[in-house]
């Protein structure tokens, strides 16, 4: 019995009862012991899920598998994957002496800090989903943090689930000595491209640094690689997604057919490394099935809200996600309102030069009515879509409130895409307006 | 009238949105009725870079500035040949650096620059850059303007003659140096992203006017409506407390 981890334990009760999440008690308990994280009793299975876009997806779908299977599972569900977010995951889940209450631990983790957490949470596999560009004011270069990655995974001795068709994931593995590396990969499918204007990673052989030619790309650099020089990308996935219907939205892989949660290429990679994690553990991949059909997307995450007409909401935080968000919304017929919310707190970056690294003269299509620009930086995202044409049907509306006011008034399926920071406030905006149409 | 414009290391050097500095040249230079070219060259392309009014080189993480240094080694006469003609020089963060007498890296590894400015830069250490808004008041063709942009740079760049700006906030060439960038007739080398010239529009027509020196001497630019671009800069002065309109 520990007084400190009593204390802790105490503050998440009072708090949940009160109705509050947070990760208020595991700031709090960091504060009074920097090694608060390292004293607890991990269960058998820690399975740890970083990389820079899909995080909190994989790591719910993982946990929701798992459950399936029977096992009693742990997991940061809402995304809070710094170490204060951590902290309290394992001070709510432990018993009075630190022991860990459950037979796997899911944990997503945050990929600028992973290489600090890793020693304390004592994983069994780390599953990585890929490497895109993000928020460089805060992480640095790219550069730095696969290698900072690199430099724990290269002892590791537990098992790596990796995205086989991302060069930079594939290095992770090919560094790794003494761990069992898991390839997943998705192969060629009516959304794969021969040539691409997205990829602005992954273009060079990291073992003798020539060019990788590419059979095809799926997403931004994501696709079959192949160095002529050395082979580097041969790689025999353990978990292969062999096609992919994107009318039915169904895929197969191991002689079974599974329902992607969303009807998108990214998300058949996330199916993908679910798929991989059970194979790994030996459990009945077919349990992930039911999880798949019946996964709730995250706030934000393809939300809708009934204004006068249907309103979908989707967050973006960088190039690669915002170009996903935008190929999906042209993608969906009739004349449609846009509305975007920049924002360049310090939980979005403060560098918003990403909006020119972003395919936003995808927006250039007859059946964009409008485009309301909104958000702290507003007139930095309507410069960027003045210098793409677009400067005619472009508005500047800065106040949130008049934005969400502005669609609802106009009468036209609409589509809202922001930033972090502007995610919450315009949640509750569209659902206060929504609630004028009931 | 036509403009021609030549991107070096398209595929390499092209971090935080540099590219959208080209199309806010293009665009500009288009609605003044003028054609634009805009071609690529990358690591082993033939070019005759002596062909074009305006050289873009931006930056890129320290992995592809690796990767294109001896390339660019080998094009060192062209490009002297070209400046001599009077070409038109943009060069934003490693481009920047790339242009001076070299570059020491974190471990400690020289490399070699073009030589063609008296100023060198040296790395900082892992964990400190410098990194944020910057607001500068910069001197450039006879004009005084405010301009803005992000910085995100290590390397700290020291020996610079003629630099472009004096730092009304944020870093520039050093951590709080209070100068940024190099500029002189033809080249304008500086570290701002953000990228440079969506929001400094004026920056952008100098340039243009300096690339159509080249081939069709001095020629004014009408004037454009720039509310939307002026707005977003004043938006970052007044955030950065800067603003001369709203201090006086």
């Amino acid at each position: 019995m520990d007084i400190r981890l009593a204390m802790v334990q105490q503050m998440h009760r009072i708090l949940s009862k009160a109705g509050r999440g947070g990760s208020l008690p595991g700031s709090f308990a960091l504060a009074m012991d920097p090694q608060f994280i390292s004293r607890f009793r991990m269960p058998g299975i820690v399975i740890l899920v970083t990389g820079t876009n899909g995080k909190t997806t994989t790591s719910n779908l993982i946990a929701e598998s798992l459950r399936a299977c029977g096992l009693k599972v742990i997991n940061n569900h809402r995304g809070d994957n710094l170490n204060i977010g951590i902290a309290t995951l394992l001070a709510e889940s432990s018993d009075e002496n630190y022991v860990v209450q459950a037979d796997a631990a899911v944990i997503e983790v945050d990929e600028l800090t992973l290489y600090r957490q890793f020693a304390n949470l004592h994983p069994t596999a780390v599953v990585v989903t890929n490497f895109f560009r993000d928020q460089l004011d805060r992480a640095g270069e790219m550069e730095t943090i696969i290698r900072k990655i690199m430099e724990v995974t290269e002892q590791f001795e537990g098992d790596l689930v990796l995205n086989g068709d991302d060069p930079n994931v594939l290095r992770i593995g090919e560094n790794a000595r003494r761990a069992r590396v898991h390839y997943f990969s998705v192969a060629e499918n009516t959304a794969s491209r021969n040539v691409t204007d997205e990829a602005s990673e992954g273009k060079f052989c990291p073992r003798c640094g020539r060019r990788l030619i590419y059979s095809y790309y799926q997403y931004a650099h994501i696709g079959r690689f192949r160095c002529p020089y050395d082979d580097f990308g041969n790689i025999h996935p353990e978990l292969l997604v062999d096609s992919v219907d994107f009318d039915r939205g169904v895929f197969t892989a191991c002689g079974a057919t599974y329902h992607s949660f969303i009807n998108a290429i990214y998300a058949i990679y996330n199916c993908a490394s679910v798929l991989c994690t059970l194979k790994m553990l030996g459990l009945d991949m077919r349990r992930a099935n039911e999880v798949f059909l019946n996964y709730q997307l995250k706030e934000g995450r393809n939300e809708v809200f009934h204004l006068s007409r249907p309103c979908v909401i989707n967050l973006i935080k960088n190039p690669t996600g915002a170009n996903e968000v935008m190929k999906d919304i042209i993608s969906r017929p009739g004349e449609k309102n846009i509305c975007i919310f920049l924002n360049d707190n310090d939980a979005d970056g403060h560098d918003v030069s990403w909006i020119w690294d972003a395919h936003f003269e995808r927006l250039d299509d007859p059946l964009v009515h409008t485009i309301i620009c909104s958000g702290l930086r507003a007139c930095d995202m309507a410069l960027r879509l003045k210098y793409e044409g677009l400067g005619d049907r472009v508005q500047v509306i800065e106040d949130s409130r008049q934005a969400v006011r502005w669609l609802d008034e106009a009468r036209l399926d609409s589509y809202v895409i922001s930033t972090y920071t502007a995610l919450h406030s315009t949640r509750a905006l569209l659902r206060r307006q929504a609630g004028e149409h009931r | 009238m036509n403009l021609k414009m030549i991107w070096m290391y398209h595929d390499l050097m092209d971090l935080y949105g540099d590219k959208g500095n080209l199309q806010v040249l293009k665009i500009r230079a288009q609605q003044r009725g003028i054609d634009v070219t805009l071609d690529t060259c990358t690591i082993g392309e033939q070019r005759d870079i002596r062909g074009y009014d305006l050289f873009f080189l931006g930056g890129g993480a320290d992995r592809e500035q690796s990767l294109i240094f001896e390339d660019l080694l080998k094009r060192r006469a062209e490009i002297e040949q070209a400046m001599a003609e009077k070409t038109a020089f943009l060069l934003i963060c490693g481009g920047y650096q790339l242009f001076g007498q070299y570059y020491l890296d974190q471990d400690g590894k020289k490399i070699p620059g073009l030589g063609f400015f008296d100023y060198y830069t040296v790395a900082g250490d892992r964990d400190h850059r410098c990194i944020g808004n910057i607001a500068v008041e910069a001197s450039m063709d006879g004009q005084v303007f405010e301009a803005v942009g992000f910085e995100n740079h290590g390397g700290q760049t020291h020996d610079v003659k003629t630099p472009f700006a004096r730092v009304l906030s944020g870093h520039g060439n050093m951590f709080s140096g209070g100068q940024e960038g190099f500029v002189n007739d033809q080249v304008l080398a500086t570290y701002m992203h953000g990228p440079l010239l969506p929001k400094n529009p004026m920056i952008a027509d100098l340039v243009i006017q300096r690339a159509l020196r080249k081939r069709s001497g001095e020629v004014e630019l009408k004037p454009l409506d720039d509310a939307l671009e002026t707005r977003a800069r004043e938006v970052m002065l007044e955030r950065l407390h800067v603003s001369r309109r709203k201090q006086g």
